[in-house]
């Protein structure tokens, strides 16, 4: 953050964002209360007793997250009109995302008993150590992941913390130089976000989701026709933008900068609509969602909620390069926007709404670390015997521990953040995607080709990251805007073309090829998951432990 | 099995979609890149300048047909799908707790 010009922030501002952070822990305290005490404590907790309805799915899904309001208006203010094409994929992603995997997920969740991801591999593919390895790479991929987002989280509240608030504090005698305003930043929001998660569990995550996507909604369509008659008009704001940036700002890719060329345009339609239906995140809002016609209702609520926010804030970020031409720190401009076009109390509003984003991107995250954690470690390898009051405590000792260890590390994060947050999306899409589509959709596929296929797509993911850091490619990097990072970390872009692509594609092969080698899925299992099943059918796991109920199966 | 397999209308129903929703995607991409690469980018043989700049209500005429009215063709297309295509499966029976008794039934690694 640039100190000598920082921005100017209002007492109200920091009561908004109070009132937000309020609101948050309010909901995890709900979230606990109404949650069914009929459901088990893991469904409830970690699944929301699968009832989520189509506003919640659509608002969840929209895959916000700080960068959202923080390094994509950095972008468009960057490199122009061509940002719209990198974020362009969105058009089709309710689809995608939650179209094509939605109802088999949800199926083949409620089929097996699955809660958790690695609950839904370990069932759908009858293999233990297929379990095991997803939650050890969801443990990897969202660790680096929620890094990032805790130091954008702690980033935001020191802008708006006045600085007497921290000035008396005295993190001189740590061991490394920390930042007064950022460390004391970085407190309150670890202390709110694994308050409330801790507390609320899945439903409070979702809520507090649902509540900052609306009010950013409300933010961003009272900011448009604020900037656009700021800059006196579209026109006279794509003019001056070339003036200041260079033609790029109107054409693509970005002025006169490596920006988005060709190979980028077609990988980034893969990394949001393709890949965002591997993370995660979305396979298990697709285990919690009420039922089809819940589904259905969520991709157009999605449709209309990305039309209304990401088209916006295109408009908006374009106007504010001749608005404020001379920003130093392009990753301040959404805040520097809110602060010169709305009222302070206005700006408060807006203003929380990122702050909202990075805590229930942060608390989704938690969960799904903290459930692999007690779910698929715990009680399958440790304690199966458990009660259910032994899981309650270690399921809210497990997010605090993980709320804090993320802390901790945040105090000093890399500074190449967006490379690994690139990285973590992408990775995490080349290790779920292609088990998760060939197990949904194939009958042949087994435990073996999905291992090849998880395997494989980290391995090349990993391979393309360690090839462009010994080669120090960084210069490259600027093709997905990514500023270059200070030790060499950055990837290599086979024949221009971002990492996921190739990771995905040798996923898929891997996969096919792995399943077609070895010896044919158990039938028993694979006509319970695929075929119509009398109500009386048991699940995959009962199965294994009982096969003389076989014949029960259709 | 040796049996005749009867599949489940839901896997059915959701394998004809997810391919319509792919074909989709890849009309998708194909045509917003290539249009924008063609009209919109700065390339060998192609050196665009301000004087190049068609706007249409402010906005460069590449982007309004590269990315933005193709953008409103899928929302109106995810109406249509969503709204009525997409057929109302029933997801099935719920077997949570049975596999949380089979875990505690089947022990460490069960």
């Amino acid at each position: 953050m640039d100190n000598n010009n920082a921005i100017p922030t209002h007492p109200a501002t920091l009561a908004a964002l109070a009132i937000f952070t309020a609101v948050s822990l309010g909901l995890g305290v709900v979230a606990n209360l109404v949650s069914s005490k009929k459901a088990g404590f893991l469904q409830k907790y970690f699944l929301g007793n699968r009832s989520l309805g189509a506003f919640a799915v659509a608002l969840t899904a929209a895959v916000m997250s700080g960068g959202t309001f923080l390094g994509f208006p950095s972008f468009v203010y960057q490199y122009g009109w061509v940002v719209g094409l990198w974020i362009a994929s969105y058009m089709v992603a309710p689809l995608t995302v939650l179209g094509v995997l939605g109802k088999r997920i949800g199926h083949l969740s409620r089929r097996t008993g699955a809660i958790t991801l690695p609950d839904l591999f370990r069932e759908r593919f009858g293999s233990p150590l297929l379990g095991l390895l997803t939650s050890l790479f969801i443990i990897f991929f969202l660790s680096c992941f929620l890094v990032a987002q805790f130091k954008a989280g702690g980033v935001l509240m020191k802008i708006v913390l006045p600085s007497s608030t921290y000035d008396w504090a005295n993190v001189e005698n740590f061991a490394v130089t920390l930042d007064k305003g950022y460390v004391i930043g970085l407190l309150i929001f670890t202390t709110t976000v694994v308050a409330y998660t801790a507390y609320g569990g899945f439903l409070a995550a979702i809520w507090t989701d649902v509540f900052q996507s609306i009010i950013m909604a409300i933010g961003v369509l009272i900011m448009l026709p604020l900037a656009i008659s700021k800059a006196g008009g579209l026109e006279m704001a794509t003019l001056k933008g070339m003036e200041i940036a260079g033609d790029g700002f109107g054409f693509g890719p970005g002025a006169g900068r490596a920006f988005h060329p060709l190979t980028m345009s077609i990988s980034f339609f893969v990394m949001w609509a393709i890949s965002g239906m591997g993370q995660p995140s979305t396979m298990v809002r697709l285990m919690a969602f009420r039922d089809t016609r819940t589904l259905r209702y969520s991709m157009l609520y999605l449709t209309v909620y990305n039309m209304l926010v990401y088209i916006p804030l295109i408009l908006i970020f374009v106007c504010s390069r001749s608005i404020m031409p001379g920003l130093t720190n392009s990753d301040e401009v959404m805040p520097r926007m809110v602060v010169t076009l709305a009222n302070p109390y206005l700006a408060g509003l807006i203003l929380a709404a990122p702050y909202g984003a990075v805590l229930s991107t942060v608390s989704g995250f938690l969960l799904i670390i903290s459930s692999g954690l007690v779910r698929d470690v715990y009680q399958r390898f440790i304690r199966p015997a458990a009660t259910e009051r032994e899981i309650a405590r270690a399921s809210y000792a497990a997010t605090v521990v993980v709320g804090l260890v993320v802390g901790i590390f945040a105090l000093k994060p890399p500074d190449f953040l967006q490379l690994i947050v690139v990285f973590a999306s992408g990775g995490m899409a080349s290790v779920f995607l292609m088990p998760a589509l060939l197990g949904a959709f194939w009958r042949r596929a087994n435990a073996q080709g999905a291992l090849a296929a998880m395997l494989t797509g980290a391995a090349v993911t990993m391979a393309l990251y360690v090839y462009g850091s010994i080669l120090g490619h960084q210069e490259v990097d600027q093709m997905i805007g990514a500023k270059p990072s200070s030790n060499g970390f950055g990837a290599y872009y086979l024949l221009g073309f971002e990492p996921v692509i190739w990771g995905l594609l040798s996923s898929f092969i891997a996969g096919v090829i792995g399943s077609l080698v070895t010896p044919p899925p158990d039938p028993a299992r694979v006509s319970l998951l695929f075929d119509a099943q009398p109500p009386s059918a048991p699940a995959p796991a009962t199965l294994d432990l009982h096969p003389e109920l076989e014949s029960d199966i259709a | 099995m040796s049996q005749p397999h009867h599949t489940d209308p839901l896997l059915r129903n959701s394998r004809r979609e997810a391919i319509i929703i792919g074909l989709t995607w890849l009309a998708a991409t194909t045509y917003c890149c290539a249009y924008s690469y063609f009209f919109g980018y700065i390339r060998e043989g192609q050196q665009l300048t301000k004087a190049d700049l068609n706007m249409i209500f402010g906005v460069p005429s590449w982007v309004v047909w590269g990315y933005l009215v193709p953008w409103v063709v899928c929302a109106v297309f995810t109406f249509w799908f969503a709204g009525w295509y997409v057929v109302d499966d029933d997801l099935g029976y719920d077997h949570t707790a049975e596999l949380e008794s089979d875990i505690r039934e089947g022990g460490v690694g069960g």
